[in-house]
């Protein structure tokens, strides 16, 4: 009989029956195979909603599936690590332009130079974006988002000291700020984030930027200790800051930029580094006690510097993996334009994540934009904040050791604030440092 | 015969009863006020929570952070492609919806890995405590061994065994996983227990005619409840608090569990402190509602075997 045949043939094993029972088991948890494999895009866990709703429109327009995935942003790059190292399937990601040697040395990231319509987008990006994603010669992705740190102000406060216009020098803080302490309207009108964490980088770059300096030179060089670089004059104003006017905390070393935030939006701040988009928070009465009263001013100049600020890229980048495979390449490198360029001939991401989060963007054409202007304007002053987009530039310390150099360049500043070693001696100590690693490659 | 009664002065026994009560009220607010804070913030609007100083009983409190996460699409930023303009009270991170399914995540993973873990556990355990085979203690020493590698050097051997297994963004992967890190100590904890009853008993039920597995079920099992339930807490608490291995292994919302969720909370642009106290209240109601049902077996599960007689 046909039946006994099959039912012979088919006699199990108890190891059959056992594994065949744990697949049984393991199936509600596992995923669906896909019918054909979406593009693999992963992030860190910020506005979740708009990418989905904006992948949701990408796929109904031209019918690619994505998968998306994200993890905490204190721990992406260790999971994109983990997951490069693992093999596990990635093809389009969110980058730090901290990040993008490590990245493009080992090969994690592929350059989209070969993508026109995305080069295309180079023109009408402000200059220090697209130098952010440039890396030995190539460029690795298109902007998600950009950003610089503003030098913020109580306005409320500076009234009730009697001053009526913000500071226009790193001296003038310092007087303005003596001012306020000796008015009793605040202990320490200056609230600044020295804490051992990536946002430290960004305060210290601007301020030595606006002193006229640099960190690290155009060759690679460490240039920091040099007397005329802008690092020793933005120690000194810190380490005077903290012991001499005391009117920034001790306690800045281990103040964050939430902090930061936070101590502004509760009104026992005058004077505030923070990213330009924190203004929006500060001037949101739901989120802040002092609303309305926070101004953005241009970064004070300190002797012989300029306005300059420091500005950071996040952006999408496309691994070797998408671009192995030419429908796939070409997808991935769709996917970025509707994010990062115009989807629908409209920069709608930008313009979603800019009234929805306040984040900024490196399209200068947008500042002319109505509704970006509207958005922009109803917590700042949209001008200025152009004015001091076209004053940032990108971070001259992004290199391979940059993520170990800049603890030992982060303590020896804390040192130094708190008068635990000479401004001379940390600065030498962070070049050392720096001429170190470099050899080391 | 009577009783000397003996009475030492009332001013030592006054002073000592009042530094005890000092000690004890000291450890008290020691121990509680950070969870009064968490509770007393996650019922704060930001601005009030943000003030200086801090106000332990809100002036305004609100349940706007729970309602949240509980009644989805009350309160949190939406997209704007949705037609809901977030700038009210738009602090509220996109994550909030996630927060339940990735409790019910926690929850499954747990509950699953408490049931494995004494399905495994307990036969090894009963095993080694008194069946005598070559290399028990070898066997034993073994077992604890693996627990002597930290959890970060697992994680690339594990990440690519959960990739060729094809369970990538699966509960079953933090399943298989958190075995591998939990088992051990319930076979140390549940041998430990074991070695202590009198062999005696083991050999009066086999005489009896029960087999292993009986002798197992029938005599040890009910008399080894705390310790079951400590082992089984103990493995509860470790899957539902676990953060690295689910950050590696899990990807989207369909398999995140709550650790992941609330770290990805301050990665977002709209952080808000009272909304992360929120979602941790959420975080810690389930293991302290397990610890004072079970809190009579915790500490007897956990000494059980610690003082040899």
């Amino acid at each position: 009989m046909r039946a006994d045949r099959l039912l012979a043939r088919s006699s199990l094993s108890r190891r059959a029956v056992l594994s065949g029972g744990a697949a049984a088991l393991a199936l509600p948890f596992v995923p669906r195979a896909q019918a054909a494999e979406p593009i693999n895009f992963a992030t860190w866990s910020a506005a979740v909603d708009q990418v989905k709703a904006h992948l949701a429109a990408f796929t109904a327009k031209n019918g690619v599936d994505v998968a998306y995935s994200n993890s905490p942003f204190a721990q992406y790059r260790e999971t994109m690590i983990t997951k490069f190292t693992g093999g596990a399937p990635v093809d389009m990601l969110w980058v730090s332009d901290s990040w993008l040697p490590e990245f493009a040395q080992a090969g994690w990231l592929a350059p989209i130079d070969s993508f026109k319509n995305l080069t295309a987008y180079n023109a009408g990006t402000s200059d220090f974006c697209n130098q952010s994603m440039m890396y030995d010669g190539k460029q690795y992705g298109l902007t998600y988002y950009t950003d610089y740190m503003g030098f913020l102000y109580n306005a409320d406060i500076l009234a009730q000291a009697g001053f009526t216009k913000p500071p226009e020098s790193w001296d003038e803080v310092t007087s303005m700020a003596s001012a306020i302490k000796a008015k009793g309207l605040l202990d320490y009108p200056v609230v600044f984030g020295m804490a051992q964490e990536s946002w430290m980088i960004e305060f210290i770059s601007a301020m030595v930027y606006s002193h006229g300096g640099r960190l690290i030179d155009d060759a690679g060089t460490a240039v920091l200790q040099d007397g005329k670089s802008g690092a020793v004059s933005t120690l000194n104003w810190l380490v005077d800051a903290v012991g001499k006017h005391k009117i920034l905390s001790p306690g800045c070393v281990t103040t964050g930029e939430l902090e930061v935030l936070k101590t502004a939006s509760a009104g026992k701040a005058a004077f505030v580094l923070l990213p330009k988009y924190r203004l929006r928070v500060l001037n949101d009465p739901a989120q802040s006690s002092v609303a309305g009263k926070f101004r953005q001013a241009l970064m004070p100049m300190g002797a012989g510097g300029s306005h300059s600020t420091v500005g950071w890229m996040r952006f999408y980048g496309m691994t070797p993996r998408a671009v192995a495979n030419a429908e796939r390449g070409q997808n991935t490198a769709k996917l970025i334009e509707w994010f990062g360029g115009k989807a629908d001939g409209d920069y709608r991401f930008q313009k979603t994540v800019l009234k929805d989060l306040a984040l900024g963007f490196g399209v200068k054409a947008l500042y002319d934009d109505a509704e970006v202007r509207a958005s922009l304007g109803s917590y700042g002053d949209v001008d200025l904040m152009a004015q001091q987009q076209t004053l940032a530039h990108k971070k001259d310390t992004i290199a391979p050791w940059f993520g170990e150099w800049n603890d030992s360049f982060g303590t020896a500043w804390q040192q130094a604030i708190t008068g635990k070693t000479s401004v001379e001696a940390a600065l030498k100590l962070s070049a050392t440092k720096w001429a170190e690693l470099k050899k080391a490659g | 015969m009577s009783g000397v009664i003996i009475r030492r002065p009332w001013a030592p026994r006054l002073l000592r009863t009042a530094v005890l009560g000092a000690a004890s009220l000291l450890l008290l607010i020691y121990v509680l006020a950070p969870v009064a804070w968490l509770l007393s913030s996650s019922l704060q609007q930001e601005r009030e929570l943000t003030s200086i100083p801090p106000h332990w009983i809100p002036d305004h409190p609100t349940l706007q952070n729970f309602r949240a996460i509980f009644a989805t699409g009350l309160g949190y930023a939406q997209p704007s492609a949705n037609g809901v303009d977030p700038t009210s009270g738009g602090f509220i991170p996109s994550v909030a919806a996630n927060l339940l399914p990735a409790m019910g995540n926690s929850f499954i993973v747990a509950f699953a890995v408490v049931v494995l873990n004494l399905l495994i556990g307990v036969p090894a355990a009963y095993a080694i405590a008194k069946i005598r085979f070559r290399f028990r203690n070898a066997a034993l020493y073994t077992i604890l061994a693996t627990r002597v590698i930290p959890d970060i050097a697992l994680v690339v051997p594990f990440f690519l065994m959960v990739r060729k297994l094809g369970l990538l963004d699966s509960l079953t992967s933090l399943i298989i996983t958190y075995l591998a890190v939990t088992v051990p100590f319930s076979v140390f904890v549940l041998a430990s227990f074991f070695e202590q009853l009198p062999d005696d008993l083991d050999r009066a039920a086999r005489v009896d005619g029960c087999s292993r597995l009986q002798v197992l079920t029938r005599v040890f099992l009910p008399l080894a409840r705390p310790a079951l339930v400590a082992v089984g807490l103990f493995a509860f608490l470790a899957s539902w608090n676990e953060f690295l291995l689910a950050l590696m292994f899990t990807q989207t919302a369909a398999s995140q569990t709550l650790p992941i969720v609330v770290a990805g909370i301050t990665s977002d642009f709209t952080v808000s402190f009272s909304f992360l106290n929120a979602a941790g209240v959420l975080a810690v109601v389930p293991p302290v509602i397990l610890a004072v049902m079970f809190e009579r077996y915790i500490v007897s599960g956990l000494t059980a075997g610690a003082v040899k007689g």
